[in-house]
Order: C-alpha cells, then structure tokens, then sequence
C-alpha cells in the first residue's frame, strides 16, 4: 500500500511520518508516536475508550479517524493534560472522587469529560449525561465520574487560587447551583 | 506489643494508590507491551455452528511472505482449554468461532490477509441452537460422548424438603428463564506470550488469577510450574470472565514457540463475543412452600444450564443455582437440581454474579408475589425468614457475622418503603431484594491460600509484594491500607508489587470474593510479621520491652510515655547497623479456618424505586437504596464503587443485556448493539455500610466484590414485576417484554371485567 508522509501535533509536540490510507489517528497515536494513554478497544466506534481532543476542545474517536484526513492538525491526548507535572483538575478530581477503576476506559472517558468541560464549565445533570454518553464504563458505573466531573469547577477554582497570590484574588465566588452536590447524593 | 489501639487508616475514604497513574495515561496494559522481534497473531474461527472440517489447508498462508508460523489443531495435540475443549479444533467443530488455526506475521494485517489464504472445507451437520432443540428425542447429537446432549445432571437435597411441600400451607411456582450475556470488559480479550526459549514461558495477559494460568500452562506445555511466568499488567475489567486458559492464550504459547519471536494476539470487536465464556440461556423452575403467616418453609429450584459448545467447567459450578438460598433464609428443606445442556452455540460459564443474579432475580420476584398474595409486607417477610448471627447453615456452616436484618431494616427506613408499597400510582413499583455471597470458596480451587511480603525499605517505604491481581476493583490499595494501619504508617509510603509469577508469592487470585479476606490476612500477617522484626530494633533502641511499643502516625513509641519515640524511616534504617545486620522482611499467609468454602459471607439488602412506560415498555430506575453488610468498610469509597459497579451491571443484566444469536450466530455483537446502561438512564444510588466486624476478616471485612450485584438483581426484578403487577418470566426485561406483560395484564383484566 501507498504511504504518504503527513504531520501532525500532538500535545504541541509535531512530528512527520508515513501512514497509508487506512491507518488511523489511534494507530499512529499509538503505534508511530508510542503514546499508549490512548486505548484501543473495539476499533468500530461504539465504545469511547480511544477518545482523543481536537484543536477545538472537542471529543472525537481516534479508531474512527482516518490518520490522513488530520494532516496538519493538532490533537490532544490524555498524556497532554499534565502541565508542569501537576494533574488537570478533571484528572485530580477523577482519583479523589473514586472514578477510576480498572482504569482502561479512563483515558477516553477523561478526554469526553475534558471535550464537555470545554464547552461547559459548569455543565447540568442533562450535559453531563449528553456529554458522557459516548463512553461505557462497567467498573464505576458512571456514578462516580459525574461525581468528579460536577466537582470539577471547584477544584479548578482550588488549585488556581493556590497558585495565584492571594492579595489579586479577585476571581469569582465558587457558589453552588441548584442541584449541585458534592457527593452525587442529593 | 500493643497493636490496633486506633484504626488511622482502616476506614477511612482513601483514593486508590494507582489513580494518578490511570488518569495520566502511564499506566500499562497488555495491549501496550511491546517485545523486541514481536509478532502478531490471529485466529481462524469456524464459520458452522457444527460441521465435520474435511480440509484445512494452510500452505498458501505459510508462503504468504511476513507470516512466520501457522499452527493447526496437530500443533495442539493434547493441550485442553476445558476437559473436553481442545484448543484448535481439527475434526468437528461445534459453534460458530471455534478456533481452526493461529497465524502469526510481522504485523496485523498480514495476519489478517494469511487467515484469508487458509483453506477450510466443511460438511455441515445438522445441529441445536437451543436447549429446548438440544433435548428433544431425535436432537442431533452435539458431541458423541455425552448421548442426548447432557454433560451432567446433579442435584442436592437437604433437610425435609418433600416433607415441608407435603405440610406447607401454600406452593408457588414459576418459570423463570436468563438470557446468555457477555462479561463486557473495558479491555478485550489479549495476550502476549514469548516461548522462544524452550525452558520459560512468559506470558502477559490480563486475568483473575495468574497462579491457575501458571498451573494450566505448565500442564499443557509439560513444563514445570514455575518454567511459566505469568504477568499481568493492569487489568481492565474481570467479571468473572478472566478465571481460566483460553484458547487464545495457548495459540500465542503455540505460535511462539514455533517462530521463535513472541507473539501478540489482540481480539477484534465482534471476536471478542464469540471468545467470550459467561453466562448462557438457562431455565429455571421455582417452587417454595410457604405457610400463611409468611414463612418459608422449603424451596425446590430446578435449573436447565446452556452450557454451549462445551458444559464441563459450569457443570462444576452448578450448585450456584440453589446453594446461596440457604444462606440468607433459615429453611428446613432446600433442593437444586441442575442439568447441563449441550447446544452449538458459544461455551458458556459463569458471568458477573455467578449465575445467582438469574436466580435471585426469580426467587425476589416470586417472594414478594407471596407476600402480596398473603398480604404480607414484603419486607416484613424477609425479615421473618432472614438468617441470624450464629445460625446454622444447610451444609454445617456457621456464620459467625451477619448483618442481613440490620439491612432490611436500614433500606425499609432510608427508602421511605411504608409510605410507598402498595400505593404507588400504576406502573411505578417498588421492590426489594436480599441476598449473601461467600468471601472465599476453598475446595473449589487447588488450594485457598494467598500469601504476601512486607518488605520494609532502609528509608522506612514499604512494599509489599502480592500475586492478587486488580483489575479494577482496589485490592491492591486495600492491601496497601492495611499494611500501613499495622505498620503506623500511610498508604502513601508503602508501594505494591504485583502480577509478576517469578516476584510475587502465591496467590489463588481475585475471584470468589477472597481477595479481602484471604489476601487481606495474609497482607495482615506480614505486615505484622515485620512490625515484630522492627519492634525488636525499636525495643533497643529505646530500651524499653517490645510489648510496650505502639506503631503511630509513622513512629513507634512507648504506650506509657509518648515522649519516648523513634521515627519509623529511623528504626528501619538502624536495623542494618545492628550487630547482626538485620533486614526487615515480613511474611505472611492465610486460608479460610474450615475445610471446605468459607468462614464469612456478607450480606446485602437492597430496596428499587422503577417507572415503567406503558405505551412502550421502557423501565426507568429512579432510586436504589443499598444497605451492604461488608463486615468493616477498610476504604468505603472503595465500598462504594463496588457497589455502582453492581448496581449498573445487575440493572444492566436484568433490563438489558443480551447477546442474541440466530443459528448461533451473533446479531449483536458491538457496545452499539448489545444494551448497557449509559450515564443518562444510571439511577440515584444511596449506601448504608453496615459494619458487623467479622472475627476472620481483616479488620473484621468480609467482602463486597459480588454481594450487591445479586441483591440488586432481585431487587430490580421485584420493582419491575411490581410496576407491571405480574411476575415477568424472563431477564433481560427488555422493553418488548415488558410490554408485552402489560398488554397480556390488560386483556386478563378486560376479560375479567367482561
């Protein structure tokens, strides 16, 4: 088969390689650029855990994509929440609120949760449910990974606060919304 | 030595040890190991739910340029997935994905292009897709050696059961039947395996119990045990579906050792349904004899098991169906009878939950029927037969800890059950269910032991080495927390080995609820162990006696005056300048006290609130109430995620999952196709941890690994037939058969108005 040589960024970095025309962004985020955050489950698109982030902040499937079609594009994954060592907050808030388990679905469900947060910071029950839909999680049940995701707003505010200097802390009250619990029991 | 004056660690919500490494992406899983020389293999399955193989030629894969070794069943003489289960089959193949051969190549899709040059010629024989076909006189046969398609017919019978039906006021029986369901773990099916040197076997697979791969592949290769090397990475997801050797895992062995290069085997989507082994289409007959006053007082359950291609390992199994009724109600009659039948479809085993969430989804259902028809409260009828502390169970078990009434009353309150039993409006239910598990099953097993290391490192960090797989259920933060509540220290500083044969110490594996209880003790007893060895140094050093030492917030000072103190990392630093060099290495290992099961069982009650959709059938679960008696919480966030788990799983098998075949056949087998719950149709799930401090677990926990699954599974078919107003005959309750019971319901009606 033909191979074409493309580019690609991934978690800022860019790099080039050969690719034929049905190798996927999954193979080539695993196999060319051995970043195996991001899982290969079924390969048809029906169960989420290969779940990477466009340029946008937006949840696409990685074994659904063919590698061509994103030439010259950027993409985010798991491996590129981390900034200067320090977990993201939807990934703290994910350990602390127990919503890993075996783990094997957690990079793609962290990656729908990171697309949804994008769009909604503070997202509703009804955009957690609609955001989170895509992913299958046996383990937790998806119980305890709305939990991280309602308790993501404030542990962002958290960890910005501690980082910032206190005296120029004028940044928003975090105040609760109706319905907005921190234990996933109302 | 004074020991556990507090507890600093054991209860308290701690989040696992490996999380950070999960969330990042670093953590590795099979999938992601790549060997120097790797190929990849795949598998040729059978097309023909049975047909005689007349040819299978494989000559033109082998010249396929980047194949390097093709194996077929003569490869595999005499190597055996199950007793009668060859692991490539070369003469009868008898359900659609039966392995033909194994091919491995420099890369996938050479392997995938070599399956293709693999020539197959079959002649179809006539065959039985069900157990209904499989037993009728002139079913064909589907193996041989078991005329009229029975493996096996079992059945036990304890106390007076004839005589209780002959005296019981009231008989009730129903037919109850369980679809076959998939595992449906995160990660599939895979495995890598390196034989290229004759004398080892490595092999990386995810599993339930490394320790009964390394026994099945030493077997089937005539190696000696420890010749195999067994690891397992992190493991995504189990269900009771990782328990054994499958074929694939051998035909990586197999394909290894031919080309000398290790091999990689990674099941594609639909594959990963017909490799699957859990449970099939089983039947049951439920009969219990009750008295007016609510008491039960016998129950007779008849069970016809699928057991597929293959029967011989459930047929092992087959006491599930009636046993665990014992342990939740004092009966003075109880008989199981369980047939295993063979069909040419999938083998068939056990699934999440044994296969008692079918079972007690029937008996639920039909219990709160006779409660209804006694007009009884239906949790005051469980509360009537409920098992007590001390009671003596059918089969001479004591259950020295049980917390099944202070469930039933906790979720009867928490759930607000007075105020809705009964009048709910029409077709919103409520519906209670009980249940126990055993934590632990010896006898089942080689053995029931585990064992562990404590190792205690010159900077005072800790490890402890351990053959317990996790596979997402936290045992290995389990471990680490009790370790550190014996040492006085955090889980922070201590790390865990496990998952590797040739590091870690044995270990029988995470399955039948043993992982707290056994390995717990075991961790238990090494950590102690090395306590001892350190209070010993500490005992010197301080020049105290040792008896007086307590281990606290990472320093080990005297009970009588605290101000006499010694820093953990200290004391186990000094031990090396000690006269005689000293290292502190604890061990530890434990098995149940009894010769055969356990020695504890929790128990679980759970109440569901459901909305069923008339016009459609949809059910709707709005509310479970779930009371656990885990015998002691040691991470109760841990608790906690268990219980979701089940919770989504047992509402899944008992609404929605179903592998549906047509002449065996797959119809859906993709996460689109075959149903499980997504985040918008999971329910508000409330906990009551009830603690009953059980005297053989550690720190008094038992176990919360398949307890709730089974209560919930009752649970959720009780407020189901609740909503509907009749007993629903078969789970899953999908939509069309719900609805159908509604019309049936209101035609009976119209036709009693009439």
């Amino acid at each position: 088969m033909a191979k074409h040589i493309m580019s690609l960024t991934v978690n800022g970095d860019k790099s080039e390689f050969a690719v034929d025309d049905t190798d996927t962004l999954l193979d080539v985020i695993r196999n060319q650029l051995s970043l195996t955050g991001t899982k290969r489950g079924c390969t048809t698109g029906s169960c989420g855990v290969c779940t990477v982030n466009n340029d946008r902040g937006e949840a696409m499937l990685s074994c659904l994509t063919l590698a061509r079609e994103w030439d010259g594009e950027s993409v985010t994954t798991i491996e590129g929440l981390e900034a200067d060592g320090q977990l993201d907050a939807i990934q703290a808030a994910f350990v602390e609120f127990g919503a890993v388990q075996c783990g094997f679905c957690t990079p793609g469900v962290i990656m729908s949760a990171k697309a949804l947060l994008n769009r909604y910071p503070q997202p509703t029950e009804e955009q957690i449910n609609e955001g989170m839909a895509g992913v299958l999680c046996r383990c937790t049940g998806h119980i305890k990974v709305k939990d991280a995701i309602r308790n993501d707003f404030r542990l962002r505010h958290d960890l910005a606060n501690q980082s910032k200097n206190k005296s120029d802390n004028d940044a928003q009250e975090f105040k609760p919304e109706p319905g907005f619990s921190y234990t996933g029991k109302k | 030595m004074k020991g556990e004056v507090t507890l600093d660690m054991v209860g308290q919500r701690r989040p696992r040890i490996d999380g950070p490494e999960k969330v990042s992406g670093r953590a590795v899983f099979t999938d992601d190991v790549r060997l120097p020389g790797m190929l990849h293999g795949r598998i040729l399955r059978s097309r023909h739910q049975h047909a005689k193989i007349l040819k299978l030629d494989t000559s033109k894969a082998e010249a396929l340029p980047g194949v390097h070794a093709v194996v077929v069943a003569e490869d595999a003489k005499g190597i055996y997935a199950t007793p009668n289960e060859p692991t490539i089959c070369g003469d009868v193949t008898r359900y659609i994905g039966e392995e033909l051969a194994g091919v491995a190549a420099i890369d996938e899709r050479t392997a995938a292009e070599a399956l293709e040059l693999i020539e197959v010629e079959y002649e179809v024989l006539p065959s039985v897709s069900t157990i209904r076909q499989a037993l009728k006189d002139d079913a064909p046969q589907v193996d041989e050696g078991f005329p009229g398609n029975i493996v096996s017919t079992d059945f036990d019978d304890w106390g007076t059961t004839e005589q209780s039906f002959d005296e019981a006021d009231l008989i009730f029986e129903d037919k109850f039947v369980s679809r076959p369901t998939h595992n449906l773990f995160a990660e599939y099916h895979v495995v890598v395996a390196d034989f290229s040197r004759p004398e080892k076997l490595d092999i990386w697979t995810p599993t339930q119990t490394a320790y009964l791969f390394q026994h099945s592949f030493a077997a089937a290769f005539k190696l000696s045990i420890n010749q195999v090397r067994i690891v397992h990475l992190h493991t995504g997801g189990a269900f009771s579906g990782r328990g054994s050797v499958r074929p694939h895992h051998y035909i990586a062995a197999l394909l290894s050792r031919k080309a000398r290069r290790p091999v990689k085997i990674f099941s594609s989507g639909d594959e990963e349904f017909l490799i699957c082994r859990t449970l099939g289409d089983n039947q049951y007959k439920l009969r219990t004899a009750v008295n007016r006053d609510g008491l039960v007082k016998a129950i007779d359950i008849e069970a016809v098991l699928d057991g597929g291609g293959q029967g011989h390992a459930l047929g092992y199994f087959g006491w599930m169906v009636g046993k665990c009724m014992s342990w939740i109600m004092d009966l003075e009659g109880l008989r199981f009878a369980r047939k295993v039948v063979l069909t040419n479809q999938r083998p068939n085993f056990l699934g999440h939950g044994g296969m008692m969430i079918g079972t007690n989804a029937g008996l639920m259902q039909q219990l709160q029927r006779i409660a209804k028809t006694l007009e009884i409260d239906p949790i005051d009828m469980l509360l009537k037969n409920a098992i007590e502390k001390g009671h003596i169970g059918m089969s001479g078990e004591t259950f020295a800890s049980c917390g099944l009434k202070e469930c039933l009353e906790k979720v009867r309150d928490a759930s607000g059950w007075k105020d809705k039993y009964g009048k709910l409006p029409k077709y919103h239910g409520i519906g209670v269910g009980m249940g126990s598990m055993a934590a632990g099953a010896r006898g089942a097993f080689r053995h029931d032991t585990s064992a562990a290391m404590v190792k205690v490192g010159e900077d005072g960090l800790v490890t402890v080495f351990t053959g317990i797989p996790d596979m997402g259920q936290g045992t290995h933060t389990t471990m680490a927390m009790i370790a550190a509540e014996v040492l006085g220290i955090t889980d922070s500083e201590i790390s865990v080995v496990a998952g590797d044969t040739d590091i870690t110490p044995v270990d029988v594996g995470a399955f039948a609820q043993r992982g707290t209880i056994m390995t717990g003790n075991a961790v238990k007893n090494a950590a102690e162990d090395a306590r001892a060895q350190l209070a010993k140094n500490a005992a010197e050093w301080l020049e105290v006696d040792e008896a007086e030492l307590v281990f606290h917030e990472g320093k080990i000072f005297v009970e009588s005056d605290p101000e006499k103190n010694a820093p953990f990392a200290k004391v186990a630093h000094s031990t090396l300048h000690s006269k005689e060099g000293r290292y502190v290495m604890g061990r530890g290992f434990y098995t149940t006290p009894v010769d055969y099961g356990t020695a504890a069982w929790s128990f679980g009650a759970q109440v569901v609130e459901v909305k069923v959709d008339p016009d459609t059938g949809l059910v709707n679960v709005l509310k479970v109430w779930v009371a656990h008696d885990c015998g002691k919480a040691i991470n109760p966030l841990a608790v906690e995620g268990q219980i979701d788990g089940q919770i989504y799983s047992a509402m899944s098998q008992v609404l929605y999952e179903e592998c549906e075949t047509d002449e065996g056949q797959y119809l859906n087998p993709s996460r689109l196709e075959y149903k499980m719950p997504r985040t918008y149709e999971m329910p508000d799930v409330e906990y009551i941890i009830v603690e009953t401090n059980d005297p053989y677990g550690p720190f008094g926990a038992k176990e919360v690994g398949e307890g709730p699954i089974v209560v919930g599974g009752g649970a959720i078919a009780a407020a189901v037939a609740d909503a509907v107003g009749s007993f629903l005959p078969e789970i899953p309750m999908t939509p069309f058969k719900v609805w159908r019971e509604i019309r049936k319901n209101e035609y009976r009606e119209q036709r009693k108005s009439a």
